[in-house]
């Protein structure tokens, strides 16, 4: 069994915000400074507290000569240390209230730039995307229509559903990655078909649950090329911890290539995700696929 | 005395308050210690049957850190022994891991803290410290401890299924829950159970401290633990039923096919793919479409409502005792008035009542509409406030006291320390947009520990050193007692402490192999660590057996008043026996008039009456 102790010691000798994952979406800086200022407020706090315990414990250890004061107590010390902390926790609470309305209130999304939906899925662990296609309008959805092969259930009486291309992302080491484009404001309907999952991009400070029978829109703009990882955080099985997903932050130009691609296959043959024999087209419309095999 | 009549009916008389250890009639050996109805005999067994839980809990989290710590390699030691469906080569399958994380939980809170803190000391100190002979519902009191073997056995029992235990966590949360195996039947079932032995004891220590005082003993002049779990009482009474209500919907929803928690066209399958209940329909690897055999037209977040507006006042059934006993172990060992005793009891009060309004913070993630989550992250951020002023007071207790660092002592004193670092993880947490980041993480694993290990149990461990003698008749070996302390507490803060690190680099918690993540791969020596410090953590508190078992054989012959106590408990004899008490009680104050200026010696218990000319002391403030 190695055992690094130097690494295994990191938690001692490092600042815990340097921790943190790079941050690359636009509310993030303001989250992580909410976080910076209670975690200064702590370590305030902390030694102030520490302080007074060591130096009591230390000052005042038994001495068969010396007799306890003999003091009930002080209003006037609890109403001061009842008020101090009530200033400081109502103020915090109001700036957080900023960033929370900012980030969740469905009222306070912004105009998005790109919109995708997104599921959680449980028989087999990963996550299914749907793009709208070359005419930017989504199908509707019918929960009804809801099947295996078609987990967004796809209205297919829907002329605006026939484009729209779905990946399934395995978990694990290999997921499928799906692309975005930097800078802009992404729109993500997030929702499940079986339990609760939990969308989690660590980089970008975005968490929501997923919740089956319910869409919940979850928006983020990310401000860094790169690849980034997707992870479920919600206990979901067995196969939780693999819910790995990838997260590719393109510039306008590599994703509207990347886009045309997937127009191009059109209907992703996908590692099916309940058994490894059967291939699901992962469309609507199976007529005009040209990859079934079931 | 204000012994109920009621009382003269059972199975000792009224007048065996004289002499009581001789005047009962022999009592068989079943009806002493097995279905006993003295108090005292009832915590014993709470505490005999929870410190057992508390090293299976211990066994299963130990067996979980060594997954994370060397994911996929054989457990030392046990890898190799235990059954196939539970290891592959020695190491835990990922089913299993979810079902140890989910019983690691459920047994730790609710067959260890909860009986410990609740069943353990309500049992003991309510009667002993208000001064009277047995709780006012002797019969109800002995069901609500025999309904905890048979639901522990029942929890227990779900390992021995094909498909394993229950594996939904201890939060249980649907559709996840009613859609897997009869594990989590047998988890609800006995978590029932255990919930009704709850109400049972929460509705006695109610009826107990309003109806059985002690000549003289006001309510402003009890002692905090008996404050603390008074108010844990109603907070039981009021928030257990709700729990069990959750539980018998989920338990529908399973079996009759209800949609309480169950939206339209679910598409699930066993987490195992092995077990299939009749709720819904699949074949090993192959998921059959259907729709209708699930219940539908339900919200799965009604559940966490439901379960929280128990949960969140159950972590305060949690801490709240634990809080009244570090109030008393301090000021007894401190000899001085406990700072502010009005002020502490306001703060219990507060912490009750906000405590059934913040349940939302554990769902501000949840799906549930991100405008509630502002007004609990309000509430839940002035919960933080009676908190503060618990802190500040036990700080003003030790100030200028004179301080004894006896074991139970510095286990009270560990608790502030800890309590102060969980308080303040709690802060980050109530602010919902941090809480984005850093919910399910390890942070929240983090804060969980430091308040229930390093809070209650602390709590716990310092009033077991300090009632024992009362307890047993004997004294614990003080010397092991430090020992103990002092490794736990070392190697308590070294496992949970970077906890909060890795939570800050977005380790998620029951995952079962968090190296899948390219980002949490720098995190595994870390994992390590807290892995080898958990090891030795678990093995520290064997120091406590030990001390337990050895003191009992060999321990000196406890006296009446150990520790120069004031409260009440401590005039009994040094082992009461049924009855408790071989004087009439009569209560003349407060029971922190310790170091009364004018007086010899430094403490004043509250049974002993004044001496003539004397002013009275104005009673508890
Ligand atoms: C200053 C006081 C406290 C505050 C502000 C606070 C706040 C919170 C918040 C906001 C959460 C939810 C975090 C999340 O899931 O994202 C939480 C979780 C939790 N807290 Fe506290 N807390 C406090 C004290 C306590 C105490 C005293 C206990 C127990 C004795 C406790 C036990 C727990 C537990 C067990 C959880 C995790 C439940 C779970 O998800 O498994 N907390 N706390
Ligand atoms: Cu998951
Ligand atoms: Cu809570």
């Amino acid at each position: 069994m190695n055992f690094d102790l130097s690494k295994g010691l990191e938690w001692a000798y490092r600042d815990m915000l340097t921790f943190f994952p790079e941050n690359v979406s636009t509310f993030g800086a303001q989250l992580d400074s909410i976080f910076a200022l209670i975690y200064w407020f702590s370590v305030a706090t902390f030694f102030l507290t520490y302080g007074l315990l060591v130096i009591f414990m230390v000052k005042y250890r038994y001495n068969e000569h010396r007799k306890a004061y003999y003091f009930h107590g002080n209003n006037l010390m609890e109403f001061t240390w009842t008020l101090l902390p009530t200033i400081f926790f109502v103020g915090l609470g109001l700036w957080s209230d900023g960033a929370w309305s900012k980030t969740k209130y469905a009222s306070r999304v912004p105009k998005p730039d790109v919109e995708i939906d997104v599921l959680g899925y449980q028989s087999g662990f990963g996550w299914q995307f749907r793009y709208a296609g070359p005419d930017g309008v989504f199908g509707n959805k019918d929960r009804e229509q809801i099947t295996i092969a078609n987990p967004f259930g796809i209205d297919s009486n829907d002329i605006h559903g026939k484009d729209d291309f779905v990946i399934i992302s395995p978990g694990g080491t290999r997921p499928i990655p799906i692309h975005l484009p930097v800078n802009k404001n992404i729109l993500v309907n997030l929702s499940s078909n079986d339990v609760l999952h939990s969308f989690f991009l660590p980089n970008f400070r975005v968490k929501q649950d997923a919740l089956p029978g319910q869409w919940i829109k979850v928006w983020f703009n990310g401000s860094k090329i790169g690849t980034y990882e997707l992870a479920c955080a919600e206990l979901c099985g067995s196969g939780h911890y693999n819910m790995r997903g990838q997260v590719f932050i393109d510039s306008q130009a590599d994703y509207d290539k990347w886009l045309d691609e997937q127009y191009k296959i059109s209907k992703p043959v996908l590692e099916a995700p309940v058994s490894s024999d059967t291939t699901i087209v992962a469309s609507a419309d199976t007529k005009d696929s040209k990859t079934t095999k079931n | 005395m204000q012994t109920a009549v009621a009382n003269a009916n059972e199975i000792h008389g009224h007048d065996t308050h004289h002499g009581a250890d001789h005047a009962h009639h022999e009592l068989s050996f079943i009806r002493k210690y097995i279905f006993s109805t003295d108090h005292k005999v009832i915590a014993k067994q709470f505490m005999a049957v929870s410190l057992f839980f508390l090293f299976v809990g211990g066994l299963f989290a130990l067996m979980i850190r060594w997954q994370i710590a060397y994911p996929g390699s054989a457990i030392p030691l046990i890898g190799n022994i235990l059954p196939n469906s539970w290891v592959s080569d020695g190491a835990v399958t990922a089913n299993f891991y979810t079902q140890l994380l989910t019983l690691h939980g459920t047994v730790m809170i609710f067959y260890v803290i909860i009986p410990l803190a609740v069943g353990m000391f309500g049992n003991f100190c309510i009667p002993l410290m208000i001064g009277t002979d047995d709780m006012a519902l002797p019969r109800l009191n002995m069901f609500s401890f025999w309904l905890v073997p048979p639901a522990g056995l029942i929890m227990l029992s779900g390992f021995f299924y094909d498909s394993g235990t229950a594996a939904a966590g201890w939060t249980g949360y649907p559709p996840l829950g009613p859609t897997s195996g009869p594990g989590q039947t047998t988890w609800l079932v006995s978590l029932f159970m255990i919930g009704f032995s709850s109400i049972m004891g929460g509705t006695n220590y109610m009826a107990t401290v309003l109806n059985k005082r002690a000549k003289g003993l006001q309510l402003l002049q009890m002692p905090l633990t008996v404050w603390a779990l008074f108010i844990t009482a109603i907070l039981i009474t009021l928030g257990t039923p709700v729990l069990a209500a959750a539980i018998a919907m989920q338990i529908c929803d399973q079996y009759l096919h209800t949609g309480f928690f169950m939206p339209d066209n679910l598409l699930v399958t066993a987490p195992d793919n092995t077990y299939v209940t009749n709720a819904f329909i699949a074949q090993g690897n192959q998921l059959l479409e259907h729709k209708q055999l699930l219940g539908g037209g339900g919200q799965p977040i009604l559940w966490q409502h439901m379960f929280w507006f128990y949960s969140h006042p159950a972590v305060y059934i949690m801490i709240l005792p634990g809080m009244g006993i570090v109030s008393d172990v301090l000021s007894t060992f401190a000899r001085k008035p406990i700072y502010g005793y009005k002020a502490m009891i306001f703060a219990i009060m507060a912490i009750a009542f906000l405590g059934f309004i913040v349940w939302g913070h554990h769902m501000f993630q949840s799906g549930m509409n991100p405008l509630l989550g502002t007004t609990f992250m309000l509430s839940t951020i002035l919960i933080a406030v009676p908190s503060a002023i618990k802190v500040f007071n036990w700080l003003g207790t030790i100030w200028k006291g004179n301080i004894r660092f006896t074991a139970a002592n510095m286990n009270a004193l560990a608790f502030i320390a800890t309590f102060i670092i969980g308080g303040l993880s709690g802060v980050f947490m109530a602010s919902a947009p941090v809480d984005i980041y850093i919910h399910d993480t390890y942070f929240i694993v983090a804060h969980i520990h430091y308040v229930l290990f390093g809070g209650a149990l602390f709590a716990i461990f310092a009033g077991i050193y300090y009632w024992f003698p009362k307890m047993y008749g004997k004294m614990l070996n003080e010397n092991l007692g430090r020992k103990h302390f002092y490794w736990s507490f070392v190697f308590f803060n070294l496992t949970f402490y970077p906890m909060h690190i890795l939570g800050v680099g977005g380790h998620m918690r029951r995952i079962y192999n968090p190296y899948i993540y390219e980002f949490l791969q720098p995190l595994q020596p870390m994992n390590q660590f807290v892995t080898f410090a958990a090891i030795i953590l678990g093995f520290s508190q064997l120091i406590l057996v030990v001390n337990i078992l050895w003191s009992l054989k060999y321990g000196k012959a406890a006296p009446r008043n150990p520790w120069q106590s004031n409260s009440i408990e401590w005039s009994a004899p040094a082992h009461p026996g049924h009855g408790n008490f071989d004087t009439d009680i009569v209560v003349y104050r407060g029971p922190y008039e310790y170091s009364v200026p004018g007086r010899e010696s430094d403490f004043y218990p509250q049974t002993e009456p004044p001496s003539e000319n004397e002013v009275p002391v104005h009673s508890g403030h």
